[in-house]
């Protein structure tokens, strides 16, 4: 019974001295680009995040040119026989996901408002939102 | 921390690379290679700010088979290795695709 608690206090200290040398994780930031209904590009992002997220790996979204369509809301898409993934996006915070960015530039040049279906969307001008992309691990773009 | 941004789509067909030249910072790196390459005759790759530093790429065999002159004092030759080395002597990747 000491000997086991020993060897347990053994393997707790040598995990405390390795953590140093664990890699630090690394971030992922996802850009959307695409409308959302006639494609599933927007569906795969969603999913890859939602994945990673279930990992405790969230990533942070980017919506940058037609992306931003995704965001924008009281859409439908039954009226247009679509599964309405972007109904999804309300689970974000559950998920962890909390950095959400949306290009200031391609909501003006589309006219449009900061109405979004889901909160905490944080608006970035262009060398903004660069910048922000460039803090990131790995990117994937869809 | 510089972002290498391949891109892959004709400017005249999509906004990639519109977005790609929104999205660049300072010393970052463009490769042009597939349909990309058809860009080196976009008016869109002149609106580089020449004080960003950015660095041109075009993978030769892509831009000869679309009978694509390159001028090399805009963009620097390559081929698939030299685009391998790139991925490891930059910090990320975004592929426009």
């Amino acid at each position: 019974m000491t000997n086991l608690s020993i060897k347990e206090k053994s393997i707790k200290e040598k995990s405390v001295i390795e953590k140093p040398i664990i890699e630090k994780e690394k971030t992922l930031a996802i850009i959307n680009s695409k409308a959302p209904y006639s494609n599933i590009a927007g569906k795969d992002a969603l999913d890859i995040a939602l994945i990673f997220a279930s990992f405790e790996q969230a990533p942070a979204l980017f919506f940058q040119g037609d992306g931003v369509w995704q965001l924008i809301a009281d859409q439908n898409g039954s009226l247009i026989s679509v599964k309405d993934y972007l109904k999804t996006f309300a689970a974000f915070e559950f998920y962890d996901i909390e950095d959400i960015y949306v290009c200031q530039e391609s909501l003006n040049a589309r006219n449009l408002s900061a109405s979004f279906h889901i909160e905490k969307v944080q608006m970035l001008s262009k060398q903004a939102f660069a910048q922000q992309l460039a803090t990131y691990n790995s990117i994937l773009r869809f | 921390m510089a972002t290498l941004h391949i891109v892959r789509q004709s400017a005249f067909a999509s906004n990639d690379l519109a977005q790609c030249i929104s999205s660049l910072c300072r010393k970052d790196t463009v490769a042009l290679i597939d349909d990309g390459c058809y860009n080196m005759q976009h008016s869109l790759i002149k609106s580089i700010d020449s004080k960003m530093d950015i660095q041109l790429h075009v993978l030769a065999k892509h831009a000869q088979a679309r009978a694509l002159a390159i001028n090399e004092t805009e963009f620097s030759k390559m081929n698939m290795e030299n685009l391998v080395e790139l991925t490891f002597s930059h910090d990320r990747v975004i592929t426009w695709q």
